[in-house]
């Protein structure tokens, strides 16, 4: 028989155990298809330009995370593969087949299973891409019609990025066989299980873990002062997180299990004895599929937390914007009534403000956010407005030399340290005190850098700076929009030639400005999905694999005697700690990054946080249900 | 207990096979196993050994006929309870010693106390007192894989052991062992069944194992053929159980 044939035939007969990888290998290609078709489609061009290239750049950089993800899944999946197919490997070896002539059997066999997931994967991938769009677009809350559409691009990259990786651990594989022993191979299944580990070396595990892990979260939380250095800041982060629930796992849970074992009074009371010998005998081998599983449980509350994040973001940003419908800004402050009246020939006013405003060159102007303008405003008028418009007021009045950022909504800033940021004004020094994002003077305070300082210190900037009157007017018929901004061009372009016009800030009530928002919310909750997704059923697939190598050690125990209700209890307790502690470091970890992410975002994300940690929770609990009762059928309880 | 008795066998019949094909394992087989017995049941292959071991032991049901384990009839009553006579009223020693390797040596033979809920303080002590009698104190902490056959099958029997046991039942418990750790093993074995007066049934090919026993059985087609009980010395009743079964000729394993 040619090796092709014989490679067929294995792959043939091992369909079934080779199902499960398929499977799981195909479903990694819809996602990565999925969302490398957003980047080649049409869908979203009706958003506008700037939408688009926003929502490209978040797929993108999901993308990126998606094959990261990949990468590790394809490299545990061919992994559990091998080990599970080494025992026949072995015997091939033992018949006296050369390794390498082995090794590309293997390969042959890994490729045509490679083969069928991308074939599988790919089909459904377009079948269902045009339908991910649509849930997509209906979970952003965005009505366009959107047609079927295939390109050859999305395919050629899901492949490219595909066979690539899976080609590396193919030849991983292929390198492994044709450097092992007989006795290796044949003891391969069993080779990643020991019984206790050395505990010195688990002590140094453990604290060097912690220490990865605690500085991982330092990083995560302190607060930053933007640029390349909170960037590089927060990949430290996530890597040194990552890193240090690896080292969690391998140090500090196999340290508690064997301390709880020594403790023979601890462990001597009822199935206890059973479940943590077990989890013991199998952390080693086990211990990296729990650090995987938590790893994609905090990406996944993670993932949630920033889409539900992003769109709360999305429904305030858009609502401090509309504060007003137009700001009018000019040098003179006497175009109070005639402004009324020209609004008022196409609807009522809801509310309107006035303040006075000095603007200062950028150049005037020395602080470590630049912008290209900075506006000023005193606090007596301020605080006037926001009695006017019904805003809350709660800022102190600042001292001499202090200031006040009023700044606008941004979606996200790396810059999370707010206070005692120093500026220089016109020479002087300068410490802002504060910093507040309440909508005072609307989509204005989104365009121009505002700072509040006391009356005395704007009489003097008075001097140095451009002088203006800001108008501002909340329409009650925002249908009146179009008409009253025509108009009030009209009578601005008279006041110009009269010398005191300066402009006109309008935000459109129907603007799409930052519609890409809402598609990136809907983007996060499919990585969610996916990453939780994964988590469960990797989870699911090792205890499913473990319980067959457990069903001799049950089967004795059914025939010594013991009672089925409490090996069934033990099986609920071993699963539910592997289920559990994973869920626990995770719990703990998201408190770090679901703070870091509202500290990037200015916002409170602790309701978001608990709702996506109790929806993992939920999806666990479900794995972990169809977990212990398909251990229970399987070891016969 | 009736009169003593730990198990009372009456016409045991055990069939196997379809309906249209039967093939009668047990051919009505009379037993009574009293606290302070040390029976082996020999015979050759196909005999019957195991099958009588394995309904004896509550692992398998006959066909026909009675058998009372602690005056209990075992076909009369439900799983939960065979469950609990299984539990409270046997222990078992199997040929590969059937150790689990997930635990200590100290675990696995605390775990049939720790699951039957006593507690932790008893369980300590009465693994120290057994361990001790089968020479095994040392070894306590170590897993099955770093310990020598013997020293494993001295670990099942105390495992079989330290839930006080009414009876002990051995499928061919030396049957892995070189001659020294099965003699070791056969001495701990006499001295329990003394010393405790726990019954024991061992199924046993080996003539040399069988002379540890009080009483032997030779087991043929599914019938006890005949009876042997020990006399003055060992040694003399091992040639007269050699002499049964030069007699009886086939394949005793």
């Amino acid at each position: 028989m040619k090796m092709m044939e014989l490679a067929f035939k294995n792959f043939k007969s091992n369909m079934k155990s080779y199902f499960s990888l398929i499977i799981s290998l195909a479903f990694t290609i819809i996602v990565v298809f999925d969302f490398q078709n957003i980047l080649y489609t049409d869908t979203f061009k009706m958003l506008g330009e700037k939408n688009t290239r926003q929502i490209h750049t978040a797929v993108s950089a999901i993308s990126f995370v998606l094959v990261c993800f990949i990468f590790f899944f394809i490299w545990y999946s061919t992994n559990v593969f091998l080990n599970r197919r080494k025992k026949e490997i072995g015997i091939y070896i033992f018949m006296g087949f050369p390794n390498e002539k082995v090794g590309r059997l293997y390969m042959i066999e890994t490729v045509l299973t490679g083969a069928s997931a991308l074939g599988l994967g790919l089909a459904a991938g377009v079948l269902t891409t045009h339908l991910f769009q649509m849930i997509t677009l209906a979970l952003s809350d965005i009505a366009v019609d959107i047609d079927f559409q295939f390109t050859l691009r999305p395919v050629l990259n899901t492949v490219g990025i595909y066979l690539i990786i899976y080609l590396i651990f193919t030849l991983k594989g292929y390198v492994n066989i044709t450097g092992s022993s007989v006795l290796g191979m044949i003891t391969g299944a069993r080779q990643n299980e020991y019984v206790r580990q050395n505990i010195v070396l688990l002590v140094f595990k453990t604290l060097l873990g912690l220490g990865v892990l605690g500085t991982g979260f330092y990083l995560a939380v302190r607060e930053g002062e933007g640029g390349v250095e909170s960037q590089i800041g927060i990949v430290a982060a996530v890597v040194l997180v990552t890193v240090g629930v690896y080292m969690v796992f391998g140090g500090a849970i196999p340290f508690i299990f064997q301390k709880a074992a020594g403790n023979k009074r601890f462990l001597y009371n009822k199935q206890r004895c059973l479940w943590i010998n077990n989890m013991i005998f199998r952390m080693k081998k086990n211990y990296r599929t729990y650090a995987m599983v938590c790893v994609l449980a905090l990406c996944s509350v993670t993932a949630l937390a920033a889409g539900f994040a992003m769109r709360e973001r999305y429904d305030n940003i858009m609502k401090f914007n509309s504060t007003y419908t137009v700001q009018v800004l000019s040098s003179r402050g006497d175009l109070d009534a005639d402004l009324n009246q020209v609004i008022k020939q196409y609807s009522e006013i809801d509310y309107c403000s006035q303040i006075q405003i000095t603007g200062l060159e950028g150049s005037l102007v020395k602080a470590s956010e630049n912008a290209g303008k900075y506006a000023f405003v005193s606090y007596s008028e301020l605080k006037d407005l926001a009695a006017d418009i019904g805003k809350e007021f709660s800022l102190k009045e600042p001292d001499e030399g202090q200031i006040v950022r009023v700044t606008h909504m941004y979606l996200f800033s790396l810059l999370t340290d707010r206070e005692h940021r120093k500026m220089e004004i016109g020479g002087r020094d300068y410490e802002q005190i504060e910093e507040t994002d309440i909508s005072y003077l609307g989509y204005l305070q989104d365009q121009v850098s505002f700072y509040m300082v006391n009356d005395s210190e704007f009489a003097g900037l008075q001097l140095l700076g451009q002088n203006l009157h800001c108008y501002s007017y909340h329409i009650e018929d925002a249908t009146a929009y179009q008409n009253i901004k025509e108009a009030l061009n009209a009578y601005m372009e008279k006041i110009e030639t009269e010398g005191g016009y300066i402009g006109i800030v309008s935000i459109d009530p129907g603007s799409n400005r930052i519609y890409w928002v809402k598609v990136v919310f809907s983007l996060c909750i499919f990585v969610f999905l996916v990453f939780i997704l994964a988590a469960g059923s990797i989870m699911f697939l090792k205890l499913f694999n473990d319980s067959f190598e457990e069903k001799e050690r049950y089967s004795v125990m059914i025939k010594m005697g013991f009672d089925r209700e409490i090996l069934r209890k033990s099986i609920t307790a071993e699963l539910g700690a592997a289920y559990g502690i994973p869920f626990v470091v995770m719990g703990i970890s998201s408190c770090f990054s679901v703070h870091a992410l509202g500290m990037i975002m200015n916002t409170n994300l602790t309701a978001i946080h608990v709702g996506s940690a109790l929806t993992v929770l939920a999806v666990f609990l479900v794995c972990y249900l169809v977990s212990v009762s398909s251990y229970q059928k399987n070891v016969g309880v | 207990m009736n009169d003593g008795n730990v198990v009372r066998v009456k016409n045991l019949i055990k069939d196997y096979g379809a309906k249209n094909f039967k093939m009668r394992a047990l051919k009505g087989i009379d037993l009574t196993v009293y606290s302070n017995d040390f029976i082996a049941i020999m015979g050759p292959s196909g005999s019957g050994k195991t099958t009588l071991l394995n309904i004896l032991s509550t692992i398998d049901k006959p066909t026909l006929g009675e058998v009372f384990l602690g005056g209990r009839d075992i076909g009369k009553v439900s799983n939960r309870e065979l469950a609990k006579i299984r539990r409270d009223k046997i222990g078992f020693i199997f040929q590969d010693y059937n150790l689990l390797d997930t635990m200590t040596l100290q675990d696995n033979i605390a775990l049939p106390l720790a699951l039957n809920g006593v507690s932790a303080k008893e369980c300590i002590q009465r693994v120290e007192a057994v361990s001790g009698m089968f020479g095994l104190g040392e070894h306590l902490n170590k897993y099955p894989y770093q310990l020598s056959g013997g020293q494993k099958q001295r670990g099942a029997a105390c495992r079989a052991l330290i839930t006080g046991p009414e009876i002990l039942f051995a499928d061919e418990p030396t049957g892995a062992l070189d001659s020294k750790a099965g003699k070791d093993l056969l001495e701990c074995l006499k001295n329990i069944n003394e010393s405790r007066n726990t019954a024991i049934l061992m199924v046993t090919h080996d003539p040399f194992c069988a002379s540890y026993a009080k009483d032997v059985y030779i087991l043929s087609d599914g019938m006890i053929k005949c009876k042997i009980s020990a006399g003055y010395s060992r040694k003399e009743f091992y040639d007269r159980i050699i002499d049964i079964q030069t007699s009886m000729g086939g394949d005793f394993s």
